[in-house]
């Protein structure tokens, strides 16, 4: 019985562990710990356009692979992170950012969920007072 | 009045559900990709030609007529599926098609043509991916019309069948 509890145990904590699996191949790593960092933080919020809700990070399709180097070459030639995420959306648009940018057209998306959340404790808090009453 | 504000969270929730309602009435392909391109001027790029010995320039390239661009592979099954309805583009309609030849072999792709014909009047070379890359490419085969002022006006995503050879040639007499 212990054993087997062991057993799920194990099998839990290896998911846990091998659900964060990477597919940055070795050649393409960068020989600066900074600048592969900042790819790698980069690839974690790319789309991989090709894949089912994936980073660029997670995937191995060839366009996400293409995409990392790519990442990686811009970065060596000076690019900030604003202008590499700039040459990304004005070919693939914002739908390859894994978190939306806000702005006017992402307005609701991002102040919906707050806006939820207030009339949500407006109510309980109405409701409280006509309880509190009775 | 207290129990009026209890409506605003209802009358809240009925909005949002029309609007719901309203975007899935309207015509839309939930499975069509967007792309950024469209209206915009034709990505800059330069490349080796496959069957010339100069090199191909885009910025020569667009601009003076109607052209189509079709990203393409010997190795890529849908490219072969789709390969006559490229030649009618360029035999029956006479409209000038520029194929990118996307991360192949050159030998390949030389036989290949021999032996299924050559709609393209130019073939530059995309070995590593970029090109496809510049032009927001998903996988290919994929397909551009640009019109005379070199500005991207449809891109079809995948193989092209009967339905978007009709569905182009409507738009290529639209932008004439």
């Amino acid at each position: 019985m212990i054993i087997k509890k062991i057993f799920i145990i194990f099998i839990f904590i290896s998911q846990l562990l091998l659900s964060n699996s990477y597919s940055v191949e070795p050649d393409e790593i960068l020989q600066n710990p900074k600048q592969e960092l900042r790819a790698r933080n980069i690839s974690k919020n790319i789309r991989c356009m090709v894949c089912q809700n994936q980073s660029i990070d997670e995937s191995d399709a060839p366009l996400a692979k293409d995409l990392r180097i790519l990442i990686r070459n811009q970065i060596k030639d000076g690019k900030n992170d604003q202008e590499i995420y700039k040459f990304l959306t004005n070919r693939y648009g914002d739908f390859i950012l894994l978190k939306p940018t806000f702005k006017l057209n992402t307005l609701a998306l991002w102040l919906l969920p707050l806006l939820f959340v207030v009339v949500g404790i407006f109510i309980i808090f109405l409701h409280n007072k006509k309880s509190k009453k009775i | 009045m207290k129990k009026q504000i209890f409506i605003v969270p209802f009358l809240f929730f009925i909005l949002i559900l029309l609007a719901f309602f309203y975007l899935l009435m309207t015509e839309r392909n939930p499975s069509e990709l967007p792309s950024n391109l469209l209206n915009k001027n034709v990505p800059k790029f330069e490349a080796n030609s496959l069957i010339k010995n100069e090199k191909f320039i885009s910025s020569e390239e667009f601009g003076n007529e109607i052209v189509l661009v079709n990203f393409f592979a010997t190795w890529c099954k849908p490219c072969l599926e789709e390969h006559s309805y490229i030649k009618r583009f360029s035999s029956e309609k006479k409209i000038r098609i520029i194929g990118i030849n996307y991360k192949d072999n050159k030998k390949a792709t030389i036989n290949w043509l021999n032996k299924l014909g050559n709609p393209y009047s130019d073939i530059p070379i995309d070995k590593d991916g970029r090109i496809a890359i510049e032009w927001g490419v998903y996988g290919i085969p994929e397909t551009f019309l640009i019109n005379s002022k070199g500005v991207i006006k449809y891109k079809h995503i995948g193989p092209v069948t009967e339905k978007i050879y009709k569905k182009i040639n409507i738009l290529v007499e639209k932008i004439e």
